[in-house]
């Protein structure tokens, strides 16, 4: 018998490939007579764009085209809106779009102004400082706050004000729960992002056959299918003129879903035109501006809740950040309106963003996707009114948790999908149980801290909830073919960067059809192999085309027990898929190979039956009306330094639920690496732009990234609460690690500082220098 | 980046004020200057290679224009620099006093507004560098003034 996969901690497929430098990457594209290009970027956040003079670069040996908007022609046009808003009733929503090349105006540092396109990267780069771009500065829009005072200068002048966006969600009756409540705690909050700093930087390269009038291009995207169709579109080629590769990507994490860059767009413009093949690869500065980040929210906000700690209703208001332009929607103030709802039961809610344009770069997800902001500021009311009310705040937080009787829960407002926010299934007291159980809460609080405290040690525990809206559509399809060899091949459209899919693929498709994890080939993100489907993002990969590969298998198993059941001879009933090999249960006689199968199925004399097709292969796809509902708890010690503010993380803990789990192993890995997004993002990541929106720290030098070091062991538990919403019970697990970090985080400092110190954390990040202040300014109040 | 100070030149005001306006004194004066020209009135042209961190051996095209000449106590400038890895553009403004001893003091004042690279790999450089420019600038104006006293 093959074993099933499923839940096991099987090692993954891609790993060989990846770790002897056998991957290919886009920048490992070389091919003859390739040229290679570099971008002529703004210098300022904001001006009128005078004048260009591009006559010395064009001179410049070795560069053998320079193009600006007016070299575009038609093809200048503003990119589209990715992601339309949901249909919340009254929604304001002002979609501005960038140009590939920039014309008239300018409205981040960054932004592309010309392309230079030159034998080597070399001449392609010493010819930018050729290129003389004549800019009359504007002030900066900088300041989320400030941006909507009157008289400020306009990011897009055609509006009436830089307000992006605006938005209103109600549930219940917020003002009348009010009116009830006991107690009504009320703060502001500030909660920062950064970049998402993939290993590998975008990179873009293209191939055109002017005989074939074929194009290929290489890009490392997480969502290669809508980049095809998109720019077989614009370039007015077929779908099937156009295939679009992303092979191994060095992580993405958002910013590489389907944003049609300037540079997705212009490579594969100008080698139709030059007929030689072209390559851009992004370096580490370019990647701070002209790679998406995710930035700043502020919040104002407010919860009512009963004297014993019941939450009667909660409202917020907050700004958002999204940059010069504002392409992928609501997504992100969309996605903190509806996580900040958490696993609890708040019955009236009212929520209001305002999103706000600047002359930063552009605002789309990275891991988490506006999640955290949300998390952070109901976290942090709870705790703020647990040490009003004298409530402990892992109590608290259990009188308030969904019980699980209450799925599917409907909380009525409106999700990023555009469908209402329903959670599928939950199981949440026993998640927040059992982390306080393996942090020793209880035993930390009463013992450990106040021994630690009398010997001057500043120690602290943080605990913290969340959900994670995951696996959402609109679909995904797969297709499973064996092959004559008796391999099974299985074919997406989701892009990869990294996950394991590879593995996770595999494993569905391997218990499907009783064959091994390694005899299952995966293959992602190329056109060519399959073209339907949207792309990697929301945690959706395992859920969304986890259940597509595996309708796909399960087709393909029926085609085999039914072919079988001819051959042998044995009602399909009696047949078992195992090793390989269908057969009669319980027979010696060892049946038939997948591969002999295959070959019959697909004969060259003879007929195939009527009403069956040829071959062992089978298209499925997925679509859910609505994602799955993650959750989990993580619990944090910490060790403040009271002289230096340094932090000390000395445990983690994360208990995690993403129902049904295909490997635990992989299930950790993306733990791991999203806690260490996490703690970057609580502790040591924040871009830094001065009163002209110049980002003063674009390198790793100075914005720092958490190291080894910095990271501690993380110790995991899993829970299973299958989703009903997909046969496999799946939900998506990719951000659940970066969620709630800041929050706990900031739970856990203040605790370790201890009542008497007086320091409330209402901001994150929160550096050394920021805690070190925080901690000075409150004890000289107090003195 | 706001450079502000003072610095006492031994020798008279006349003198110093002469010396900040000679394109050739300057250049020499000022670390990494490769050519500096006085292209009409009050306006001098010129390209510099500076060095911060990261950053070696970037060039600019400078442009720094006077205005509000009162001789020989004050004036100001409009600085403009471009290179491939940035720009710097900002004014200041010099005042000159007579000192003891014959000497000149001379009060600065900057605002200097920097971008492009510069500012994003070498903004914390950025200040200290120019520090250290001035410095070797006004200490080689000064061995400069000092020889001409002498003559």
């Amino acid at each position: 018998m093959t074993r099933p996969s499923f839940g096991q901690r099987v090692r993954r497929n891609e790993d060989a490939r990846l770790l002897t430098g056998r991957a290919m990457f886009v920048d490992d594209v070389n091919l003859p007579g390739m040229l290679h290009v570099a971008f002529v970027r703004s210098m300022m956040a904001h001006g009128t764009l005078k004048g260009i003079d591009a006559a010395a670069a064009r001179q410049r040996p070795g560069v053998v085209a320079v193009y600006t908007a007016a070299d575009l022609g038609d093809y200048c046009k503003p990119g589209p809106v990715l992601v339309n808003p949901p249909p919340v009733p009254g929604h304001v929503f002002h979609g501005c779009t960038q140009l590939p090349l920039a014309k008239d105006k300018v409205r981040y540092v960054g932004e592309p102004i010309a392309m230079i396109v030159a034998e080597s990267r070399y001449v392609a780069e010493d010819a930018l400082a050729d290129v003389i771009v004549d800019i009359d500065p504007i002030d900066a829009v900088v300041d989320l706050e400030a941006a909507l005072k009157p008289g400020v200068p306009l990011v897009h002048p055609h509006l009436e004000s830089n307000a992006a966006a605006h938005v209103v969600q109600r549930k219940g009756d917020y003002v009348a729960a009010r009116a009830k409540a006991d107690i009504v705690v009320k703060r502001r909050f500030l909660y920062d992002r950064g970049v998402a700093a993939a290993i590998e930087n975008r990179a873009v390269a293209v191939d055109w056959d002017p005989r074939a009038e074929e194009m290929t291009i290489w890009d490392t995207t997480q969502a290669p299918i809508p980049i095809r169709n998109g720019l077989a579109k614009m370039l007015g080629l077929l779908e099937s003129q156009v295939r679009v590769v992303a092979p191994f990507v060095g992580g993405g994490f958002g910013p590489k879903i389907m944003m049609f860059y300037p540079e997705e767009l212009l490579l594969p413009w100008a080698a139709m035109r030059l007929h030689r093949p072209l390559k851009w690869t992004e370096d580490r500065q370019e990647n701070f501006y002209a790679t998406t980040q995710e930035r700043g929210q502020v919040h104002e906000a407010e919860m009512a809740l009963s004297k014993d700690g019941r939450i009667l209703g909660v409202r917020d208001w907050f700004l958002c950040d999204t940059g010069a332009y504002d392409p992928y929607g609501l997504t992100i103030p969309i996605n903190t309106q509806c996580t900040l709802l958490g696993p609890y039961d708040i019955p009236n809610y009212e929520t209001e963003f305002t999103s706000v344009f600047t002359n930063k770069p552009i605002v789309t997800p990275v891991r988490g996707a506006g999640r955290q902001h949300g998390v952070f500021v109901s976290e942090r009311l709870l705790d703020i009114a647990a040490r009003e009310l004298g409530i402990d705040r892992v109590e608290i937080r259990k009188r308030n948790l969904l019980g699980p009787d209450r799925f599917p829960h409907n909380h009525e407002i409106m999700f990023q999908d555009s469908a209402p926010l329903v959670y599928d299934s939950g199981n949440y007291l026993p998640t927040l149980e059992q982390a306080a159980e393996i942090i020793g809460y209880d035993k930390f609080i009463r013992e450990e801290q106040p021994r630690l405290r009398a010997s001057g040690k500043r120690v602290g525990v943080g605990i913290c909830c969340y959900v994670e809206g995951t696996g959402i559509g609109p679909y995904e399809g797969a297709r499973v073919t064996v092959e004559p060899s008796g391999t099974v091949r299985c074919a997406t459209g989701v892009g990869t960067q990294g996950q394991g899919h590879f593995t996770v693929l595999a494993q569905i498709v391997a218990d499907a059809l009783g064959v091994g994890v390694e005899d299952v080939r995966v293959v992602t993100g190329d056109t060519r192999e399959f073209h339907w489907g949207t792309g990697t993002f929301a945690s959706r990969g395992a859920v969304v085309a986890g259940s597509a590969c595996h309708a796909a298998a399960m087709s393909v198993r029926g085609k085999i027990l039914d072919l079988g059941s001819a051959i042998l001879g044995a009602p399909a009933d009696n047949l078992e898929l195992s090793g390989g090999r269908v057969k009669v249960a319980g027979s010696n006689d060892p049946g038939i190979a997948f591969g002999d199968l295959a070959g019959r199925a697909n004969p060259l004399r003879g007929a195939v039956r009527p009403g069956t097709e040829p071959g062992l292969e089978s298209t499925a796809y997925f679509g859910p009306d609505r994602g799955s509902t993650a959750s989990g708890v993580h619990a944090m010690i910490v060790e403040v330094d009271p002289e230096t503010a340094a932090v000390e993380i000395k445990r983690y803990l994360v208990v995690h639920d993403c129902g049904t789990i295909i490997n635990p192993l992989l299930v950790e890995g993306q733990i791991h690496g999203g806690v260490a997004h996490g703690i970057g993002n609580a502790f040591f990541e924040s871009l830094v732009y001065d009163d002209q929106a110049q980002l003063m720290n674009a390198s790793f030098m100075d914005y720092l990234l958490p190291t080894a070091t910095d990271v501690p062991p993380i110790e995991t538990a899993h829970r299973e609460t299958p989703s009903p919403f997909n046969v496999l019970g799946l939900k998506g697990v990719g951000e659940a690690g970066c969620i709630p970090t800041g929050a706990v985080f900031a739970q856990a400092v203040e605790d370790a500082l201890g009542p008497g110190a007086g320091v409330e954390i209402n901001e994150i990040p929160m550096s050394p220098n920021q805690l070190f202040e925080l901690m000075h300014v409150s004890g000289k109040e107090r003195a | 980046m706001n450079l502000a100070g003072t610095f006492t030149f031994a020798g008279p005001r006349a003198t110093v004020w002469a010396l900040l306006h000679d394109p050739a004194v300057l250049a020499k004066a000022l670390p990494g200057t490769k050519t500096l020209t006085l292209a009409g009135p009050g306006r001098y042209e010129g390209a510099m290679k500076v060095s911060i961190g990261p950053l070696t051996a970037a060039e600019f095209a400078v442009v720094v224009t006077l205005s509000d000449e009162i001789e020989p106590s004050h004036f100001a400038m409009q600085i403009d620099g471009k290179g491939g890895v940035g720009f710097a553009k900002g004014s200041a403004t010099v005042d000159l006093a007579e000192g003891a001893d014959g000497g000149t003091v001379m009060t600065y004042a900057s605002d200097i507004q920097i971008g492009g690279r510069i500012a994003a790999v070498g903004q914390r450089l950025v200040e200290s560098v120019g520090r250290m420019m001035m410095k070797q600038a006004l200490d080689s104006l000064n061995a400069e003034l000092e020889a001409r006293v002498k003559k």
